[in-house]
């Protein structure tokens, strides 16, 4: 996303990186705010700002989510969660790198899918929860259905942006070497698309981490959603917002880590460098 | 239609237009016919689906649970564009302001935004506010952290030509800063949307007595099936429908953008 | 000694972890309104700063610079910059017009007069037709026009220009090059020029400053005595313009080592 689209030439006399000392006091303004945010947590229900009822001090909160640790039952609630992300996921990315490649080499096929790609893909999934319920109930294959369909769409659309990308120079020369299409997919269209195909992965992981909580907040499957709902409705609000933190850990984790992998598969690509040294 | 635009020209807007709606109407024939004959009750005929459907959403039903949707979608939505975009263009701009937010934003994005639903019934009840406010929170994070980033990385050259031509203050932050950092806000607009979406439907769908969730919900509830699938359809045309509108709004604030892309694509 | 811009005794130092570049030393000189003044040094001898100071976009460390006899604290209204990344520097969001028009916009100046004053600069680079288009749609050489354009549309007392012809061919170059020429014989400007390129200040500059090496100094002034009317073709191959050029070169290249000028 960046303008600058002429040669990026520095001025000669360009200030001196002030290299260490930034990122140093940076993550010490970040630990600063973290700590005030903190602090305002625990502060705002004890001042009676805002009634303990409905938002429990913070020191409650911590409480309550180390009950839930030594929970059995949360940590079953947890992998169920984690079960449906990541195999909802797999199959998405798995399914949508295959139909992005098949759509990418059928010329024909990426014009004759255009519009029907156009018009699938922002049908909202929550808009099938209730044929997941009346198909599978609370089944795991409710949820999958629901991460499913969201997340593919979003590695689908970045394959074809992906393919879209490859220079016209670069398959021509393939061709004109005689390379075969399997060939040519490896070696020109999968290289320049791989950088799309990571960032799909990464939307698409936070994509299937929102759906999956979602179908058990609404369909009741069981997970970290379903146990937010049941302290929700008995009215044990710290523990509530111990499972909200840790759904946002969760979330945290899954972005922090997609963004890594991102990173490391792609040491080698500009786009990211350029990120990374900004 | 200009005179050059004549005989291969007409032969290629019917060919682009036979492959844009080949596969559409390929796709509902097969699903026509597929479910023709069918008895199972969760899927009925598509012909049965159709047929119920203008019995279904009818001027009355359009009136008292679609609009009363679209309203709260749009009054939670709006909100969180203007409170992001304020508070995005702020931390964006001080760079210590931006260290002091920044794990407590990463922290807050990453929380799924459907968990807001059971969070704010507790505050707001189930009307109208707890839905709209379950909107807004949902849909601010991804404005507020694209503002974040556009205004962050406005171009050296071009902050320092604005200084030195005395464009400063409210004209910099109008005409500059945040002009420049509308590619990085729509994208995060476009995110916010689908998830606006989402929250419309699924706290209509925990509490409500009307909207679109809620009624779907109550179809699935009463089995009435062929009308729980127009429900469906609804939804999704509705979905298609807000994107078309956003990519008209898009493509009309960003022209220049996508025009840069594609000459400097083409040097 | 007092003319229209004056630098007396300028020094920039940036400071940073322990590290200090000192990128200008002690700069004096000044610019008489209406002169064309080209500086001239090796790369990475600090134009930049020196320019940035000057236009009150940077803070030098210690040292004046003086605008009609008054201090430069930050951009002054009586001063416009052409900046060498002309597709930086034009917003990619605005036509050329608005482009041109948007500094105009922070003067008290009526709606009719801010056309006039657009329209006629935009004319006077050549880009009359060209008000309606983007940035983007032009050439590098158009664009750099259009950011020239907005320069003389500011009625500036100085006009800056920091290598403003790096960045574009060489036939777009020297049709810019005169265009310069010409619109500071016309309008009666006073232009400072930054380059590194030897031939472009000579054949520009009425009087060429040369720049030391990192800490910058002022290695020599020289007045370029080429007859006024300057042409790609016969000015370039002049025997005067040739003894210039090969002054300068010896001059810079002292500069690099590190001489003091002869």
């Amino acid at each position: 996303m960046k303008q600058t689209h002429i040669d990026d030439v520095r001025p000669e006399s360009a200030p001196p990186r002030r290299a260490g000392r930034p990122g140093l006091t940076n993550a010490a303004l970040g630990a600063a705010g973290l700590a005030g945010f903190l602090v305002l947590c625990e502060a705002v229900p004890r001042l009676g700002i805002v009634s303990e009822d409905y938002f429990p001090p913070l020191s409650r909160i911590a409480d309550a989510l180390v009950t839930e640790l030594a929970d059995q039952a949360f940590w079953t609630a947890l992998g169920d969660t984690l079960t449906g992300w990541a195999l909802g996921l797999a199959i998405a990315v798995t399914a949508g790198i295959l139909a992005g490649v098949v759509i990418a080499v059928v010329p024909f096929l990426r014009e004759a899918t255009a519009s029907t790609i156009e018009f699938l893909r922002p049908i909202p999934s929550v808009a099938l929860i209730p044929l997941a319920v009346l198909l599978y109930g609370t089944e795991l294959r409710s949820v999958l259905m629901l991460v499913v369909y969201a997340s593919f769409w979003q590695i689908l659309i970045q394959v074809l942006y992906g393919v879209q990308d490859v220079d016209p120079v670069a398959e021509e020369t393939a061709r004109s070497y005689g390379l075969g299409t399997w060939a040519r997919v490896r070696h020109v269209l999968w290289p320049t698309a791989l950088p799309y195909v990571m960032t799909g992965v990464r939307l698409a992981a936070a994509v299937a981490l929102i759906l999956a909580v979602t179908a058990e907040l609404v369909i009741g499957a069981p997970g970290l959603g379903a146990r937010i709902m049941i302290a929700q409705t008995s009215q044990a609000v710290p523990e509530m917002y111990a499972l909200v933190v840790v759904t946002g850990l969760l979330g945290l984790l899954i972005n922090v880590g997609a963004r890594t992998v991102e990173r490391r598969a792609l040491a080698w690509h500009q786009s990211v460098r350029g990120e990374v040294a900004v | 239609m200009s005179g050059g635009v004549r005989g291969g020209g007409v032969k290629r807007l019917a060919l682009r237009l036979l492959f844009a709606v080949a596969l559409p109407v390929l796709l509902v024939a097969a699903w026509w016919f597929a479910s023709a004959g069918s008895t199972d009750v969760y899927w009925p005929p598509l012909r049965t689906i159709l047929t119920t459907f203008p019995d279904v959403w009818t001027a009355e039903r359009l009136r008292d649970d679609v609009l009363p949707s679209l309203l709260r979608l749009l009054a939670g939505y709006v909100s969180a564009a203007v409170v992001g975009i304020a508070l995005g263009t702020v931390i964006g701009s001080y760079r210590r302001v931006r260290a002091v937010c920044e794990p407590v934003l990463e922290f807050l994005r990453a929380v799924p935004p459907p968990v807001l639903v059971p969070v704010i019934m507790l505050f707001a009840g189930i009307g109208h506010t707890m839905k709209i406010a379950v909107i807004a929170s949902g849909c601010v994070w991804p404005i507020l952290l694209n503002t974040v980033e556009g205004v962050r990385a406005v171009d050296s050259v071009m902050s320092e030509t604005a200084r030195s031509y005395g464009i400063t203050g409210a004209a910099r932050l109008r005409h500059v800063v945040l002009r420049s950092a509308s590619p990085q806000i729509f994208a995060g607009l476009r995110q916010a949307l689908s998830i606006g979406i989402i929250l419309m439907v699924i706290s209509e769908m925990s509490a409500s007595s009307n909207g679109l969730g809620f009624t779907i919900v109550q179809f699935q509830r009463t089995f009435a099936i062929p009308d729980m699938w127009t429900g469906i359809l609804v939804l999704g045309l509705l979905g298609f429908l807000l994107s078309v509108v956003f990519q008209l709004v898009e493509r009309r604030v960003l022209g220049w953008y996508h025009g840069l892309r594609a000459s400097s694509r083409r040097s | 000694m007092d003319g229209l811009l004056s630098v007396s005794g300028l020094r920039k130092v940036y400071e940073g972890s322990g590290r200090r570049v000192e990128a200008i030393r002690d700069l004096t000189f000044t610019v008489d309104a209406g002169e064309l003044v080209c500086l001239v040094g090796p790369s990475g001898c600090g134009k930049t700063t020196l320019l940035k100071c000057m236009a009150g976009l940077l803070t030098p460390t210690s040292g004046e610079v003086l605008l009609e006899g008054r201090p430069v604290s930050g951009p002054p209204p009586g001063m416009a910059v052409v900046f060498q990344e002309y597709g930086r520097s034009l917003f990619p969001w605005m036509r050329v017009r608005e482009n041109v028009e948007l500094p105009l916009k922070q003067k008290p100046l009526t709606k009719e007069r801010r056309r006039e004053l657009v329209a006629d600069a935009l004319d006077s680079v050549g880009l009359g037709d060209a008000a309606g288009a983007y940035p983007w749609q032009l050439s590098g050489g158009m664009q750099q026009r259009v950011a020239i354009a907005r320069a003389l549309a500011y009625e500036p007392d100085v006009l800056l220009m920091d290598e403003p012809f790096a960045a574009v061919d060489a036939q777009t170059r020297a049709d810019l090059e005169d265009l310069v020429r010409g619109l500071w014989r016309d309008r009666g400007i006073t232009i400072l020029f930054v380059t590194h390129d030897i031939d472009e200040a000579v054949y520009l500059g009425e009087r060429v400053l040369v720049l030391s090496a990192s800490p910058t100094v002022v290695q020599e002034q020289l007045k370029v005595d080429l007859p006024a009317e300057r042409d790609q073709l016969r000015t370039r191959v002049a025997p005067r313009f040739a003894e210039l050029r090969t002054h300068v070169y010896e001059q810079i290249q002292a500069a690099k080592r590190g001489v003091a000028g002869a």
